[in-house]
């Protein structure tokens, strides 16, 4: 059965509350998982299996939180990700709102693209085909 | 072993936050366990240190009123850089709420001059008498109690360590 | 102190769940000054002996080839206090591993006697995580060989692995 916006963003916060020991209101749509929420490395790890848990989803290495992008000199030059980087970024996580991104892609401020709202709209790609 | 993670006191704004050093060496026993080749300080030890420097603001706050002082519930313990002999981990503790029973704080560890997160965590403390339960443990109460004030004439007397002159 | 808070392995299923006993002995040193007077077992400790556990079970999943650490403690909660004479029971199971890491769910019993009669009390639920450190914290240099799992843990599991028939899986 198909899930709406709002049960999906219902149980993305209960995920977030547990795995980042934040409270309820703290997790917004806009939220950023590293700045605003303090999410760790480990975090996206814990989010990623908690997520498969609570929509009874399989998130296969790479497909949520992207790897092997920024270690390849193809993507990334001087700290700024390629025209190349952001071509293959975009293919891999059409998911992703990457429009602030582009305007300055440097590659420290890339974790700003994951907020809940990205996995909101991740989820729903999984759990409604 | 002694069972004392923390050294050091650095700041204390009674009912609101502490800050304390824990120093790190090579003349630790377990650190030749953890790990054979690669000593560093156990994650736990971590934790055990920011919930001793908790307890000490809570031993502030309430004037000594409990003999006990324990970790109830940890939540969001993340671990950072590791903490090496020679280093130093300094724990900040802020209390969120400090009451005679019970308490909760945030704390963060960090290491080095440009102050690296070695841990983050949120903590519950109990806070509570053994003659409470069994009036017949009050003598404990006492007795740990004045091992307390003790250990922590020992913390706040270190800026007036005489001078060898 | 010598760095080991389990002493046997009671039960052990590759991939699944581990439970390992620990003795909580009056000759052990820290006990004497966590409260002056009153010795209990340091919760910290607890969540110790969980960590040992669970990680040799975590490890166990990928044959050892991994170096397993502690990475986080999602919550950690204690209900009652632990006195000398008493057993704890750490029981650990896996709720997932990746090629990342591993994530576990932990209960902790004690076995002791209430007027004269044997019980086995709760004593508190851990959640922790554990990472492949090799595979994560890409720019740190750890040495080659395998600090974690080091002759002390490995004696340990050696010890109970043919006891409990453990079938470890191929090496990754």
């Amino acid at each position: 059965m198909a899930m709406t916006q709002e049960e999906v963003f219902s149980k993305v916060k209960d995920v977030l509350t547990t795995a980042l020991a934040v409270d309820d209101d703290e997790v917004t749509p806009e939220a950023r998982l590293s700045e605003d929420l303090g999410a760790e490395s480990i975090d996206y790890l814990d989010i990623s299996f908690q997520l498969e848990k609570a929509f009874a989803i399989k998130i296969p290495k790479g497909e949520l939180f992207p790897e092997n992008v920024f270690t390849n000199p193809e993507f990334v030059q001087n700290g700024k990700m390629t025209a190349k980087g952001l071509a293959e970024v975009k293919s891999r996580m059409p998911f992703a709102d990457l429009s602030k991104f582009e305007q300055d892609p440097d590659i420290n401020k890339f974790r700003d693209i994951f907020t809940v709202d990205t996995l909101v709209k991740y989820v729903m790609t999984k759990v409604n085909g | 072993m002694k069972f004392i993670l923390v050294d050091q006191l650095l700041s204390l704004e009674v009912g609101k936050r502490i800050v304390m050093a824990k120093n790190v060496t090579m003349a630790e026993e377990y650190l030749a366990d953890h790990f054979p080749g690669f000593p560093v300080l156990p994650g736990v030890m971590m934790l055990e240190a920011a919930v001793q420097t908790a307890a000490w603001l809570v031993r502030q706050t309430n004037d000594f009123g409990q003999s006990l002082i324990v970790l109830k519930e940890a939540r969001g313990v993340r671990y950072g850089t590791f903490v090496a002999p020679g280093q130093t981990l300094t724990i900040t503790a802020d209390a969120v709420e400090i009451s005679a029973g019970r308490s909760d704080f945030k704390v963060k560890g960090t290491v080095g001059p440009g102050g690296a997160t070695a841990i983050t965590a949120r903590l519950e403390l109990a806070h509570l008498n053994l003659a409470d339960t069994d009036k017949g443990f009050a003598r404990s109460d006492a007795v740990a109690i004045a091992a307390q004030r003790e250990r922590w004439q020992v913390f706040s007397q270190q800026t007036g360590a005489p001078a060898l002159a | 102190m010598r760095w080991i808070w389990i002493d046997k392995f009671e039960k052990f299923e590759v991939n699944v769940a581990a439970v390992a006993v620990k003795n909580v002995s009056l000759a052990e040193e820290h006990l004497h000054d966590h409260v002056p007077g009153f010795p209990v077992m340091p919760a910290s400790l607890m969540i110790e002996g969980m960590a040992q556990t669970a990680g040799i079970l975590v490890g166990a999943a990928r044959n050892f080839q991994e170096k397993v650490i502690l990475a986080k403690i999602g919550r950690a909660r204690f209900s009652r206090l632990v006195r000398p004479g008493e057993q704890l029971v750490y029981s650990a199971k896996i709720v997932n591993v990746s090629e990342a890491g591993a994530s576990i769910e932990g209960e902790i019993t004690s076995r002791t006697s209430v007027g004269g009669k044997p019980v086995e009390l709760e004593v508190g639920a851990i959640d922790m995580m554990f990472s492949h450190i090799d595979k994560n914290m890409s720019g740190m240099k750890f040495p080659e060989f395998n600090f974690v799992f080091n002759s002390q843990f490995m004696e340990l599991f050696e010890t109970y692995r043919r006891e409990l028939n453990v079938e470890l899986p191929e090496k990754p």
